[in-house]
């Protein structure tokens, strides 16, 4: 990712992943932060919390990403992720139809109690297993459409949900949809820089805490109170008496 | 994670209030097995914040189990004018954030440098509590208490004898803990006689002082030694953060914001989270060694899982004190700026404005006000509600008149304030405070050194070694390139 050369303005985007065990969420992180991918990766032990910044041209959004990782049982830990959260990515397995059933689950808890203008992509993940990966990139056109049958394995493909069918899914829930593989990097950045793109001027919070940008977000957040900032003009003001 | 079952567990914390959600973030870098449940299936247990919805549920849940909480005689009205499209209206459900607790967070508090220290402050925003205004029954109007000492000097209300005698009273204040022979011949008497023997304050006067208390109890039954260090952290706390306020509130939710915050923290150094999980049966067991559970606890999802240390919340009423309060949560159709206008340069805009209506300030048809009234009036910019509204919430002591008197009050503070709008919402109930957490108006720090306390319970003698609550950043939160073996 290219660093930032003139000051543009910054903003903290929290993103909360969602989506059943195994899907791999943490790797499509693991390719977006560290562009790395590693095979058979243990089930992610304990919940993590991660950074990206993703430059757009007019501004610089820094991705906060919660992944429920390794407790989808529970399902607990999403509801403090969602709360307040901007932005929201539901992966499913596209070699596994139960995971975009409980894709579905999660889209439908997000639009019943997370913030109304949250803004969510569909992600159907592991792209790399069917055969359309080898040649294809991002193209995520009509032409993929209808030529995965379902339990035709015996030429490579394990794909098991068609592309056609997500797809109008999320057009129907407003869902931003993408096919990625995190395993060979298809698609990745593309989401986090959509999601970016997607996210309303008006949600943007000043990047948070006295570490960034400081100058930047000033008149917007008129109401912060900085806990670590400098105290000088204030000292006259404490009724030292 | 296929079984809770299957983990030796070496703390299982039941409950995410304040307090222990407190406890899962100062044993977030401990490495120790954390298993953090709750029976409820939102976040706060007592500190929670909800949406319209919400508390629909949340009043209809009280309503099926009445005995066994800290909350009862919930109940919510609306207004019903929904006919005319230019009547003011409640927006959807989720434009609210209403919090149980409302309170405000005095700058000196040791709750924000462990926020800080911890880090976990990057996570939280944080706003100004500004103007304080109390009620003056004889004019009928809200007055605006002096902020500090060049306030006082500039009050035209206040005659220059009185105004001597209240910069000697406020020198005195901030230095109390020196000046013992001044007061502590009176610490148990009311605050009441002590500000007139000692310093000659008029009726009026003292209820000011008072007011600064946040106290739920009229003047005379306010003692001076539990006063004195609270006038003091209000008179102190001014200034430190920026000027023109002495008190922060969190974003989006009050404590509701600060126990998720916690929470994800314990969640992120591996603690694992379940809701809608209570503890129904708890089996003390002889530990074999120190490796080897001390509890053996029954899951109400149907599971069972031992551990070493077991830390619940603790329901049982408390004698001393004040124990329960009668509270409304008002959704009101205007902004109120006038409440909110800062008179000291380069302040931050204030968020939240304080209301105080003292004893017998307000009529009632039947009986006296006793006691007084204090309304937070929180603007939009907490988050709670949409622009051009403001949530109030309302405390007073309970009482068989209680909920008269705050309907007073919320009445008395909407004919004062100019373009007062209309009420759209009251949530009313009554709260009862747990042992060890008195029902206090402004975060009292006595539950942090509940929270020290139980961290040290549990890291034993590595309690020495480590800070409470210090942590390093953690590097997920730079910008900078992950190389750790997180994954």
């Amino acid at each position: 990712m290219a660093e930032a050369t003139a000051p543009k303005p910054s903003s903290s985007v929290k993103l909360v992943l969602l989506g059943e065990a195994a899907v791999g969420k943490s790797s499509l992180v693991l390719r977006f932060v560290n562009n790395d991918f590693q095979e058979n990766k243990e089930p992610t032990i304990g919940a993590a919390f991660l950074t990206q910044k993703c430059n757009l041209p007019t501004r610089t959004i820094k991705f906060e990403i919660w992944d429920t990782a390794g407790q989808e049982r529970f399902a607990s830990l999403a509801p403090m992720y969602y709360r307040n959260a901007q932005s929201a990515l539901v992966v499913y397995d596209l070699t596994k139809p139960t995971s975009l059933v409980k894709a579905k689950h999660w889209v439908a808890e997000l639009q019943r109690q997370a913030s109304p203008g949250i803004v969510i992509a569909l992600v159907g993940n592991k792209l790399d297993l069917t055969n359309e990966s080898a040649s294809s990139s991002n193209n995520l056109g009509d032409d993929s459409e209808g030529d995965a049958t379902e339990g035709e394995a015996d030429d490579g493909d394990a794909r098991k949900v068609s592309t056609a069918e997500a797809k109008s899914y999320a057009e129907e829930e407003g869902l931003l949809f993408f096919e990625t593989s995190a395993k060979n990097g298809t698609n990745v950045s593309e989401v986090f820089t959509a999601i970016a793109n997607a996210i309303p001027e008006t949600s943007l919070k000043g990047a948070r805490g006295p570490g960034a940008t400081q100058a930047a977000s000033r008149t917007e957040d008129q109401s912060r109170v900085n806990l670590t900032g400098p105290r000088d003009s204030a000292a006259k003001d404490t009724c030292a008496c | 994670m296929e079984s809770l079952s299957d983990t030796r567990w070496d703390v299982v914390i039941s409950g995410t209030g304040l307090r222990h959600s407190l406890l899962a973030l100062a044993l977030s870098r401990s490495n120790k097995k954390i298993l953090h449940v709750d029976e409820n299936d939102y976040y706060g247990g007592p500190e929670a914040a909800f949406s319209l919805q919400e508390v629909d549920e949340w009043v209809e849940e009280l309503g099926k189990a009445p005995t066994s909480t800290l909350f009862r005689n919930a109940s919510i009205w609306k207004s019903e004018e929904e006919t005319s499209t230019d009547s003011p209206t409640l927006s959807f459900s989720r434009a609210y954030t209403l919090t149980l607790s409302p309170q405000i967070i005095y700058t000196k508090s040791k709750l924000l440098s462990r926020l800080v220290s911890s880090k976990v402050y990057r996570q939280l925003e944080f706003q100004a509590v500004g103007n304080w205004w109390i009620y003056n029954a004889e004019e009928a109007v809200l007055k605006r208490l002096p902020n500090g000492r060049e306030d006082i000097f500039q009050d035209k209300n206040i005659d220059n004898r009185a105004k001597r005698n209240l910069m000697k009273f406020l020198k005195f204040v901030v230095d109390y803990e020196n000046q013992t022979d001044v007061w502590e011949a009176q610490s148990e008497s009311g605050l009441d006689i002590f500000l007139s023997s000692k310093f000659n304050f008029p009726a009026h006067l003292q209820i000011v002082i008072t007011a600064l208390t946040l106290s739920l109890a009229p003047p005379s039954e306010t003692s001076v030694k539990w006063a004195l260090p609270r006038i003091a952290r209000h008179l102190t706390s001014i200034g430190l953060f920026g000027p023109g306020f002495g008190a922060v509130v969190p974003k989006w939710g009050g404590g509701a914001e600060i126990s998720q915050v916690a929470c994800r923290a314990g969640a992120v150094g591996g603690g694992v989270y379940v809701l809608g999980t209570g503890i129904e049966n708890v089996k003390v067991v002889e530990a074999e060694d120190t490796e080897s559970p001390a509890f053996h606890l029954a899951l109400s999802n149907g599971e069972a899982v031992g551990t070493k240390l077991y830390v619940h919340e603790a329901t049982d009423k408390d004698n001393g004190g004040i124990t329960t309060v009668s509270k409304a949560i008002s959704i009101i159709s205007s902004s109120v700026p006038s409440l909110f206008r800062s008179t000291v340069e380069g302040s931050p805009l204030a968020a939240v404005s304080v209301v105080v209506f003292p004893p017998m300030s307000l009529q009632i048809a039947d009986g006296i006000q006793s006691d007084p009234v204090y309304i937070m009036v929180h603007s939009s910019e907490t988050g709670e509600c949409p622009a051009g509204q403001s949530v109030l919430y309302s405390t007073t002591k309970s009482s068989s008149l209680s909920k008269i008197v705050l309907q007073a009050a919320l009445e008395s503070l909407m004919n004062r304030v100019p373009n007062q709008g209309k009420l759209l919402y009251t949530l009313y109930y009554e709260q009862t405070a747990p042992s060890g957490s008195p029902l206090d108006l402004s975060f009292d720090d006595q539950l942090l050194e509940q929270v020290e306390a139980q961290w040290r319970e549990v890291m034993a003698e590595k309690a020495n070694e480590e800070s409470f609550m210090q942590f390093e950043e953690r590097k997920g939160m730079e910008a900078e390139e992950e190389d750790d073996n997180d994954y």
